[in-house]
């Protein structure tokens, strides 16, 4: 981790990033993971209640937090929603193995998150206090 | 009345207003097992398919198949389009979002004859789609019952007449105002001598009229010379529904010969005045099939008019009712049934016409039999002279419960010949585009109730209906090839998502039977079933068809929601199975991708199997013409079409040519663009001929 967040500090965009740009990308990810994690975790508890899946009470769960450590300007929030998301993967080869439509719901809208999550890692690595 | 004073007044009335072709019918009231003398109605001659497609079905077996061999897989990809000829009849006014033309011509001789979504009947030249006539029978909007649509006309020779006297060839078609029309072949003009000008009211006895609430969407059987009509009767309106009864007519008078009102099993004739044919009784609003040899109609009949409870229905309708009827055609008489669903209160009425096949048997010998898709996907094949299964058909127990399990059947038959179930939905069967969307439909999943096929209506929550009222099997029915002995068959692969809506709740929502509202105020833009009234009974019901999210648009059950499958015709063994249609036209909010993925669309639409060893195929929602190689599934050639083909395809010879003619009308309920083409296709001149067949009849 020390080596990413050196590079990133002597990076000549490290400045800008640090400022408004950096801090309004974060926010918007945080955003989109809890307008998909609160329905998410709730309808998941609902679902489990109902004797379904118990895959997205903590899939949303992960979701909520990442949303919430993402507005802490949180690291964490990285770690949290990778394990998330390698949860995710493995469940969704569980449950419907390789049929490839099967796998739209479970696997496109999680890894379009994961790349948005990734997009904010730089601005995040200045922002997180103990990178500094 | 009496009974006496009632018959003597019926012979008097029917004998003074439809002349003496009648006298046969009204002579059978005297009788409870009437049988008229065989000799009356000798079996004609059927029309020779070969380079025609003289009947809707193709050919008089109705197998779709066409002998022509000069487009082959080979040279498919060298297909080209040769004409287009538009009908002029889109929608207007009030029309708009009810249009499914769902139009497949027929050709016989030179000609191709077909109707317009609204019954503009035409003739085009078969070689160049050049207009020869057309006639109007202006039929209002108003009558359009929930798609205008006209599936085909029918074509009848008069035996022994000149052939150059006036309608001595006709083309018959009924209307969705509920008409019989006969023009002649050769030039349009209505037939004086029959009905009154060439028209016969099918409103006769079927009692108030109410524009859309009985129409007729399809060609009528022609056999023995009767021409054999049922009609849709618009679904889920009201228990007080138009009858469901079954017509013959003199195809050269156009007098009544006889009918068949299920609940009347002794009454051959017209209802006495002031009465009607029994009301609420199971209709049949698809295409009948016919042996001209046997003398026999084979009618797929569908449910009672209140689909989704069955309380209130006579012993004869629970009898008859999802069944195929096999009448006597020139008197009427029954001569076996074969129920598919018992006790139907999920609207599975027969939709496929059946298909007659001489059936390979064991020992080199062959049975007369005929092959009847359903829409819960089972195919049963039978002796088409007795009715009986040539393949075990298991009763097999279902669930029970709902809002009226002492009445349920405990049992349905189930065909081990071969069906087009697929294993019952899980919750993980679930889809969307997100997890959001996919979690919504698991809850739906969850709470709803579901215990697999037969599952029965509820009212305190959904049900879900697997497959729903689209199939399985629909009205485009099956090909067979009985050189090659493969049934092609494709289907649809979706639930719906149900409830029963307590009376009381239906009454806040206004729902009204369509003779309590203005005349068209009704249909086309949702679904059939979402909010039918079922006035008279305690329920109405509301069907999500395709079981689909609100704001996305999307269907809850993951894809394939079609497809296509090869059957062995002798054991009933799946051949290859692929889905059909591409993700082209479809995707969320209904935003086309323009994805050339193959997913499995829904679809609506049969096939046309030919000797060349293709299947011609549209039906899937996206707007793709396609050939499909019949020995391996493989699609070998596709064309875009302007709109929906939502329609049976047909293949035909002219000048030497091999065509194959599609009518892709469009379909509000599949939601794909509407459109009034028709389009044939061709090898191009100079490579016409070069095909592996001789191009012309075997």
């Amino acid at each position: 981790m020390s080596t990413l967040s050196s590079t990133v500090r002597t990076s000549p965009h490290s400045q800008a990033a640090r400022q408004g740009g950096g801090w309004w990308g974060i926010v918007a990810v945080a955003l989109v993971c809890l307008a998909f994690g609160l329905p998410i975790l709730v309808g998941g508890v609902y679902l489990a209640w109902l004797g379904g899946s118990l895959y997205y009470a903590p899939a949303g769960f992960g979701l909520v937090l990442t949303g919430i450590l993402l507005l802490c300007l949180s690291l964490n929030a990285v770690w949290v929603y990778l394990l998330t998301y390698a949860g995710t993967v493995v469940w969704a080869f569980w449950e419907a193995g390789f049929h490839w439509w099967a796998q739209v719901p479970r696997l496109v809208a999680p890894t379009v998150v994961l790349l948005l999550v990734l997009l904010v890692l730089p601005a995040l690595l200045n922002r997180d206090p103990r990178y500094h | 009345m009496t009974r006496v004073a009632r018959r003597a007044r019926l012979f008097l009335f029917s004998a003074l207003s439809s002349g003496l072709a009648l006298l046969p019918a009204a002579a059978q009231q005297s009788g409870p097992a009437p049988e008229a003398a065989p000799a009356e109605r000798p079996a004609g001659a059927v029309l020779p398919a070969g380079g025609d497609w003289p009947y809707w079905g193709g050919d008089a077996d109705a197998t779709r198949f066409s002998s022509l061999g000069q487009i082959t897989p080979e040279n498919v990809s060298r297909l080209e389009k040769v004409w287009e000829y538009r009908t002029g009849d889109l929608p207007t006014g009030n029309a708009e979002n009810k249009y499914a033309a769902e139009t497949t011509p027929i050709k016989v001789g030179d000609s191709l004859y077909l109707c317009s979504a609204k019954n503009i009947l035409i003739a085009l030249d078969a070689a160049t789609g050049e207009e020869r006539w057309r006639h109007d029978p202006q039929v209002s909007n108003d009558a359009i019952p929930y798609s205008a649509s006209c599936r085909g006309v029918s074509y009848f020779a008069v035996p022994d007449a000149a052939p150059d006297a006036p309608c001595a060839t006709r083309i018959i078609e009924g209307t969705l105002d509920a008409r019989l029309i006969a023009v002649d072949a050769r030039t349009g003009q209505l037939c004086a001598d029959f009905g009154a000008n060439g028209e016969v009211d099918l409103w006769a006895g079927i009692g108030e009229r109410v524009p859309g609430w009985y129409a007729v969407t399809a060609p009528p059987a022609i056999v023995r010379g009767v021409v054999v009509t049922g009609a849709q009767v618009k679904d889920g309106q009201a228990e007080n529904a138009p009858s469901g009864v079954i017509r013959g007519y003199d195809a050269v008078t156009g007098a009544l010969v006889w009918a068949w009102d299920l609940a009347e099993p002794t009454r051959r004739g017209a209802p006495p005045e002031g009465e009607t044919y029994t009301r609420g009784t199971p209709n049949m609003w698809t295409t009948a099939s016919f042996d001209e040899e046997l003398g026999l109609v084979f009618l797929p009949l569908g449910n009672s008019s209140v689909d989704y409870w069955g309380g209130n229905r006579s012993e004869a309708e629970k009898a008859y009712s999802t069944s195929l009827v096999a009448l006597d055609a020139a008197t009427g008489t029954e001569r076996w049934r074969f129920q598919t669903v018992h006790y139907d209160v999920w609207d599975y009425d027969l939709g496929s016409q059946a298909t007659l096949v001489d059936l390979p048997r064991e020992g080199g010998e062959s049975v007369p039999a005929i092959v009847l898709p359903s829409k819960q996907g089972d195919i049963f094949v039978l002796d088409r002279r007795t009715g009986e299964s040539l393949f075990p058909v298991e009763e097999v127990e279902v669930p029970g419960g709902g809002v009226e399990p002492d009445r349920l059947s405990k049992t349905q038959p189930v065909s081990r010949y071969h069906s087009l179930l697929f294993p019952r939905l899980t919750e993980a069967d679930m889809w969307g585009m997100t997890p959001l969307d996919q979690l919504f439909c698991r809850i739906q999943f969850r709470q709803a109730s579901y215990d697999g096929p037969y599952t029965p209506p509820t009212s305190e929550r959904h049900f879900i209906q697997y497959p729903g009222y689209n199939g399985g099997s629909d009205w485009g029915s099956v090909a067979i090839d009985p050189q090659r002995g493969v049934i092609v068959a494709n289907y649809n692969d979706m639930p719906n998502h149900n409830r029963l809506i307590p009376r009381e709740e239906a009454d806040a929502m206004g729902l009204k039977p369509i003779n309590e509202v203005p005349p068209g105020a009704q249909g086309g833009a949702n679904a059939e079933g979402a909010g039918d009234p079922q006035a008279g009974s305690p329920y109405a019901i509301d069907v999500n068809a395709g079981w689909r999210v609100p704001f996305t648009g999307l269907l809850c059950k993951e894809p394939p929601y079609g497809g296509i499958r090869a059957i062995e015709l002798a054991t009933g063994k799946t051949l290859w199975d692929k889905p059909l249609g591409t993700a082209r036209k479809n995707g969320p909010f209904g935003i086309p991708t323009y994805l050339p993925l193959t997913i499995g669309t829904p679809n609506n639409g049969g096939s046309v199997v030919t000797a060349g060893g293709l299947v011609f195929i549209a039906a899937a929602t996206d707007d793709l013409f396609r050939a499909i190689d019949v020995e391996t599934g493989e699609v070998v050639w596709q064309d875009a079409l302007p709109a929906g083909g939502q329609a049976n395809p047909i293949a035909y010879e002219a000048d030497g040519r091999e065509f194959v003619l599609i009518a892709p009308g469009g379909h509000h309920f599949m939601e794909t663009p509407v459109g009034d083409s028709i389009i044939a296709y061709a090898l191009p001149k100079d490579e016409a001929g070069e095909g592996e067949g001789d191009g012309g009849a075997r």
